[in-house]
């Protein structure tokens, strides 16, 4: 415990080390680290905001410049780009209903009726305090667990992964809070629409129809934005007589007394849940937010106001997805194996930078390893003051009369979805997402259990046949008893089925549905 | 009349702008994978010591999609002037011609090839927990059970699926392909004693090799590679004339006129050896190519194509 803290001590050092730097030819001396900090986290938050521009098209567009940064300022500058984009990825699911990335997805669905409601600032300031709470506990952890942790992850084989997703897909009908039948369609419109592409194991291209483009399937952000932001767009513009306007309701700015008491459990299991998925490389982080708010579905009191602004709704993801998006590096700082694609940007930055990533960098370049951790901590710290002050101006956006703002959310989403690989085509492809989401708004299906569907599926497609393949096709690899992991979470899977299932506590569902719309 | 005047003083310009030497605008260098891979980045520190020789801006421009042949074909299709070039790599050159049946370009007769810039081995590295110390112990293992190890690799029709076709075909064993989305998650599979071996690019390879979690067997290089020189060949593992790498350069449009082609070679030379530059790709696992002037890359193109059209049909690998 002691040698953490010495290791911490090492870390808090180097990050707020005096450096003689020449700018400009002019030669000063500079906290250097911190500063590469702070510009991280604040190029971070604002290509968050922005739709479309994600952390890995910035890190690969400023890695030559970092190579004339020391080792250590570069990956603090790229580590604080990441967690700054999942802080700034909540701002505009907030306040437009744009998820700019998929962790977002889940904070569009109450973020979002909270700002139209009125209460955008508190849900900015919950999402801002959870995100720094799960940051600074998750910090800790990598800097205490990081080893034993990352032998837990090469635990999750393809067997593992697959009955993983299986609870993720059941879960995702949770999701939803309307009809259960239109839920299971959404997922499985989203199934469908995850197999575009080429296959994995033999090369073959699926449902393209000869467009090259489709040949390396659908991007997330294309559906996300065209289901979500689009479909929001012409559902608003419909509405003649009451077109929804924020400006009267922006309201007060930060949570009430009794918002915070309820968002300190939601957190604590937001935290708990993100940190632990977090670890597995391949979709583990990502399954932390969705996971994060069933979880609070089920066990909040609150429960009937779900998907209608409930605070926790915010809670719980934004601290899920900070939390995974911390103990991500530690795959990467324990194994050298990279769990996202950003991750393996940071393996490519320190390749460049002539560090073989691994658990020699550890005992090697102590400096560098604690002083990335610590880091990570100040960052978080920069991050929720910079971003608390922030949300009085955020919520002058929604004072922007529609006319102004739509048009200048579609730009920003064409920008973003045209920047991801430069191909016109994807615009159009969101806009015909647009109108697909137009169309599950009048039908009353939601978006969220597609996405996850969407995200899932191709992933647990993967798996199951990786796993096929390693077992020579024996289906039950699954639930062997040499596979405990991966028969708990079918087991787990079965009995959310069961409980969805059962018709007594379906007719309970129904009835509190009915009281729901009463109220 | 104005108008008139304006329109002369534009056309004057854009006639002296012609005659003047190449580059007289900005260049564009696509790299067709998306942002952050192993050829964007050093397409991206190559854009930056070519902006300081040539003067002229040089966009990297990302055009992922279909295996990087859309990427390839935009350059292939594209204006021969010199101004726009592609990242072009074993994939889109040798390999995919072979994988995809509808190319839509060819890769001798619609593009120029103007300088290799890297060429990493692939190793072949076996899981810890496999008994096989060496490559010999390792071709007596896979005969004594057939059909009972696995092979990893990134994707289907990587060089790691082909390289590991090879050893079967040369070894006459039977090992079972599991492609994966990458070399990482396969990496990790490994490390946990899931699949059984992989030929891994050195880079991706090298950090789990030094911490021991992997075990490596051989290059697949004809030379040893300096960053591990005490592993053997193939070649001298006993898998004579074993020589793969995966490798990526600079090519343009196949009729870009002649001196244009030169003093671009010239310059991406002069920027392979500048000592920074050097190290940066000395860093992803490349010693310096043998292979230097345009001519000597297009045979270099001409011979791979040739090995992995042979190697692809064999593997059964395809791709619609």
């Amino acid at each position: 415990m002691e040698g953490i803290f010495a290791n911490l001590g090492i870390g808090f050092v180097e990050v707020f080390k005096l450096q003689a730097v020449t700018i400009a030819g002019m030669s000063m001396t500079l906290p250097f680290n911190i500063l590469m900090c702070l510009i991280g986290v604040i190029l971070g938050t604002l290509i968050g905001v922005l739709p479309g521009i994600g952390p890995v098209a910035t890190i690969a567009m400023l890695l030559p410049v970092t190579f004339n940064l020391s080792p250590i300022a570069a990956l603090i500058m790229l580590a604080g780009i990441y967690y700054g984009a999942q802080y700034g990825g909540s701002t505009s699911a907030i306040l437009v209903n744009l998820p700019g990335e998929s962790s977002s997805v889940v904070t569009c669905l109450d973020g979002y009726q909270m700002a139209r409601r009125g209460r955008a600032g508190p849900a900015l300031a919950t999402a801002a305090l959870a995100s720094f709470f799960a940051g600074c506990v998750s910090t800790l952890i990598v800097a205490m667990f990081a080893p034993p942790l990352a032998e837990v992850a090469l635990k999750f084989g393809p067997a593992e992964y697959f009955s993983l997703m299986v609870l993720g897909l059941v879960s995702a009908v949770v999701l939803a809070h309307g009809s259960l039948i239109k839920a299971i369609a959404m997922v499985i419109l989203g199934l469908l629409l995850g197999l575009v592409g080429t296959d994995v194991n033999s090369g073959v291209l699926r449902f393209a129809f000869g467009i090259s483009e489709m040949a390396d399937g659908i991007g997330f952000v294309t559906v996300a934005m065209g289901m979500f932001g689009i479909a929001e767009i012409i559902g608003n513009l419909e509405q003649k007589e009451h077109r929804e306007v924020f400006t009267d309701k922006v309201g007060h700015l930060w949570p009430t007394k009794d918002d915070f008491k309820r968002i300190i459990g939601p957190t604590l299991r937001g935290t708990a849940l993100g940190s632990a998925l977090g670890i597995l490389p391949g979709g583990g982080a990502l399954l932390a937010s969705f996971g994060a708010y069933t979880l609070e579905k089920k066990v909040s009191k609150n429960a009937h106001e779900f998907g209608k602004g409930a605070i926790e709704g915010v809670a719980a993801p934004e601290s899920a997805n900070n939390a995974g998006a911390q103990t991500s590096f530690i795959p990467l700082l324990t194994l050298g194996i990279p769990s996202n694609a950003v991750m393996a940007l940071m393996i490519g930055a320190m390749m460049i930078q002539g560090i073989a990533p691994g658990p020699q960098v550890m005992t090697e370049r102590p400096q560098l390893f604690w002083g990335m951790i610590a880091s990570m901590w100040v960052g978080n710290l920069m991050l929720v003051l910079l971003n608390l002050p922030m949300i009085g101006l955020w919520i002058k956006l929604l004072t922007v009369p529609y006319r102004i703002l739509y048009p200048s959310i579609l730009l920003f989403m064409a920008v973003g979805v045209f920047s991801i690989s430069n191909q016109p085509f994807d615009c159009f492809l969101m806009a015909l997402f647009g109108l697909l989401g137009y169309v599950c708004v009048k039908l009353e299906c939601e978006p969220a259990p597609l996405i996850l569907g969407f995200i899932l599926g191709p992933l647990m497609e993967e798996n199951l046949r990786r796993a096929m393949l390693l077992s020579r096709g024996d289906p039950f690899v699954f639930i062997s008893p040499s596979k405990p992991i991966s028969l708990g979470f079918l087991a787990a899977s079965a009995l959310l089925l069961i409980i969805i299932a059962l018709p007594a506590l379906r007719k309970k569902r129904e009835e509190a549905f009915a009281a729901e719309e009463q109220a | 009349m104005k108008r008139f005047l304006l329109f002369v003083a534009l056309a004057a310009a854009a006639g002296a702008a012609a005659a003047q030497a190449w580059p007289s605008r900005p260049l564009r260098l696509v790299a067709p994978y998306a942002a952050g891979g192993p050829i964007d980045i050093s397409a991206r520190l190559l854009a930056a010591k070519l902006q300081e020789s040539l003067g002229q801006p040089v966009v990297v421009e990302n055009r992922p999609g279909a295996g990087g042949n859309i990427g390839v074909d935009l350059i292939a299709k594209g204006p021969a002037d010199g101004y726009s070039l592609v990242m072009s790599a074993i994939a889109t050159l040798a390999i995919n011609p072979s994988l995809y049946p509808g190319l839509p370009y060819d890769p001798l007769r619609d593009l120029r090839h103007v300088t290799l810039l890297v060429q990493v081995p692939n190793v072949l590295v076996v899981s810890n927990d496999l008994p096989a110390k060496n490559v010999q112990e390792l071709v007596a293992l896979a005969k004594a059970r057939p059909g009972k190890l696995d092979f990893g690799s990134g994707s289907s029709g990587s060089t790691g699926h082909l390289a590991g076709e090879m050893f079967k075909m040369m070894t006459g064993t039977y090992l079972v392909h599991i492609p994966y989305k990458g070399s990482a998650p396969a990496l990790a599979d490994m490390m946990a004693g899931r699949i059984h071996l992989m030929f891994d690019n050195l880079a991706s390879a090298l950090p789990s090799i030094k911490s021991d979690k992997v075990r490596a067997l051989a290059v697949t290089t004809l030379k040893r590679s300096s960053f591990l020189p005490e592993l053997p060949t193939m070649d001298e593992a006993g898998l004579k004339g074993f020589d793969m790498t995966t490798w990526w350069g600079v090519s343009v449009a196949a009729k870009t006129p002649q001196p244009v082609v030169e003093r671009l070679s010239a310059e991406i030379l002069k920027a392979m050896a500048a000592p920074d530059f050097k190290e940066r790709l000395h860093n992803m696992g490349s010693d310096a190519p043998a292979i230097r002037t345009p001519e000597q890359f297009t045979s270099f193109v001409a011979a791979e194509l040739k090995t992995y059209t042979e190697l692809v049909k064999r593997s059964g690998a395809k791709a619609d």
